[in-house]
């Protein structure tokens, strides 16, 4: 069982930079390696996600992270599909090659900016608010209350979350990028005089089954890393409404990085 | 029984806890006063296992919760109910759904038998008819007594209060005193109290413990507490108007300046 209430840590002043900098990569490390014990944690609770007791919370998280995050990713892809569409189909015009932004459109939003473009609304949006939201329980006592009644935060916090989003960030990934190819459909005939038809045969033609796989397995990927990032920055709060204002920062801040570094990573080790 | 064995804590380089000896006694009312960072919410944080000692133990009964770990300390902790200083309650369940809580997470009661207790508690903290509201609709003092239904409804053996009646007016203060002194009475508990309102800690406190820059400086009955020689307790009762020539001693609860 992993403690979430933690005690008030007080370090000597370094002696110098380097062990400033010493002192932060071990911090890091550590704080990585909570992280870690919290998701295998949350994983193992998610046997109880169908439980009378659990399924209620399950729901909720499903509809803030699926339901509530429609509107604004909506917007997001189909413009994306819009810029990508324009932007490749005035380049390929000089070619005479302008049919091509079918499959230019269907593989980035498929392989890149579809999952890329969700995790970054997720991480921005569901994950900052679990990150506030378990900050301010951390503030006032309430997860301390949880322990203390041994009942588990984990479970009756992460969990839910976790299951929400990592089942929610793959649904959404695709519904984005097929809403990112059909903004570049429209820009297509509507700017580039490329046929509807013509558009998507030349996008379903030359995307692969791969390209979708990658994708939603991208996205699976950033949605346990959006909640286990946002759900450790929450408990790590300390010093009250500032601290809660830094680990939302900080939750959003490393989701970024992480989403780019691992989306990186990925992409490297399966198209090699 | 609640026993400390030479706890010493350190935040840093500041001793918080040193050297803390005591015990409490099954049914007493201990009062822990103070003032602000004196060690009081440090010495109740032990008690639970919020913090560890870095040196000696804290038992309950034969076991020692500042090394229990895993299920040892859930099963240690069964014993308590704790009231935090805010009540720290759940926002987004409604008042009956916070205090029901325990019961649902920890217990295979049914449905009926948890809100037959739930009712039960929520009477006894004189809070009847508000199981549907939400905690951001109760006053202060309400949530101090929700909070204190939900420390009671597993029937806790040990209740611990975190500043009772910090942020109260004067007559909902009395109120909660009386409530823990309820509690005492029916369920014939162990209460341990964390103040720094004389008044209150006189008017419950079967003992009364003074901390100061995290030692005891003083342990006595109330009636003794105030005519403790101590300058440092002295000071602490000259600050709320409390005299060895009030009517404490006579048993009866006025200030005097």
């Amino acid at each position: 069982m992993v403690m979430i209430t933690r005690e008030p840590e007080f370090f000597p002043p370094p002696i110098n930079r380097l062990g400033q900098f010493g002192r932060n990569v071990l911090l890091t490390c550590r704080n990585a390696g909570r992280a870690l014990l919290m998701l295998g944690e949350a994983l193992l609770d998610l046997r109880f996600m169908f439980s009378q007791r659990s399924r209620p919370e399950v729901l909720h998280q499903f509809y803030v992270t699926g339901i509530k995050s429609l509107g604004v990713i909506s917007v997001v892809a189909i413009f994306t599909g819009m810029i990508l569409a324009l932007q490749t189909g005035l380049e390929l015009r000089k070619f005479g090659q302008e049919v091509n932004i079918g499959v230019a459109v269907m593989v980035s939003m498929l392989r890149e900016m579809g999952p890329f473009m969700t995790a970054l609304i997720l991480a921005a949006s569901v994950g900052s608010a679990i990150a506030a939201e378990l900050g301010t329980m951390v503030v006032s006592e309430e997860i301390a209350a949880l322990e203390v009644m041994s009942i588990r935060p984990v479970r009756m916090l992460v969990m839910p979350r976790l299951a929400a989003l990592m089942i929610m960030t793959p649904i959404l990934t695709f519904y984005a990028s097929m809403l990112g190819v059909i903004g570049g459909g429209i820009v297509g005939l509507t700017q580039l005089g490329v046929s509807i038809p013509a558009y998507m045969d030349n996008a379903v033609r030359y995307a692969e089954n791969k390209d979708l796989y990658v994708g939603l397995f991208k996205a699976f990927v950033f949605g346990i890393m959006i909640t286990i990032i946002a759900c450790h920055q929450g408990f790590s709060t300390t010093e009250g409404a500032v601290g809660v204002g830094r680990a939302t920062r900080q939750s959003v801040i490393i989701s970024f990085l992480s989403i780019l570094v691992v989306g990186y990573i990925i992409t490297r080790l399966l198209y090699e | 029984m609640i026993r400390f064995e030479h706890v010493t804590k350190y935040f840093g380089e500041r001793t918080v806890l040193d050297d803390v000896s005591l015990d409490i006694e099954p049914g007493e009312t201990f009062v822990i006063v103070g003032f602000s960072g004196a060690g009081k919410s440090v010495t109740l944080k032990h008690i639970i296992r919020l913090l560890t000692p870095d040196l000696g133990r804290v038992y309950i009964g034969a076991e020692a919760i500042s090394e229990a770990t895993g299920r040892d300390l859930e099963l240690l902790r069964e014993q308590f109910g704790v009231l935090f200083q805010g009540g720290a309650l759940l926002e987004w369940l409604s008042v009956g759904e916070n205090v029901a809580l325990p019961l649902r997470e920890r217990t295979a009661m049914t449905d009926a038998e948890i809100e037959r207790r739930v009712q039960e508690k929520l009477k006894l903290v004189n809070l009847e008819g508000v199981m549907d509201a939400h905690p951001s609709e109760l006053s202060g003092g309400m949530r101090k007594r929700v909070g204190l239904a939900r420390a009671i409804v597993m029937n806790p053996h040990i209740i611990l209060y975190d500043e009772p009646t910090s942020g109260l007016d004067p007559v909902t203060s009395r109120a909660i005193d009386q409530l823990i002194e309820r509690m005492r009475q029916e369920l014939n508990v162990t209460s341990v109290v964390v103040t720094h309102d004389l008044f209150s800690a006189l008017s419950i406190g079967g003992r009364i413990a003074m901390i100061s820059d995290g030692r005891i400086i003083e342990m006595a009955k109330p009636a003794d507490f105030i005519k403790s020689k101590n300058e440092v307790v002295k000071s602490f009762l000259d600050a709320q108007y409390i005299t060895k020539r009030g009517v404490w001693e006579r048993g009866n609860h006025e200030t005097h300046e």
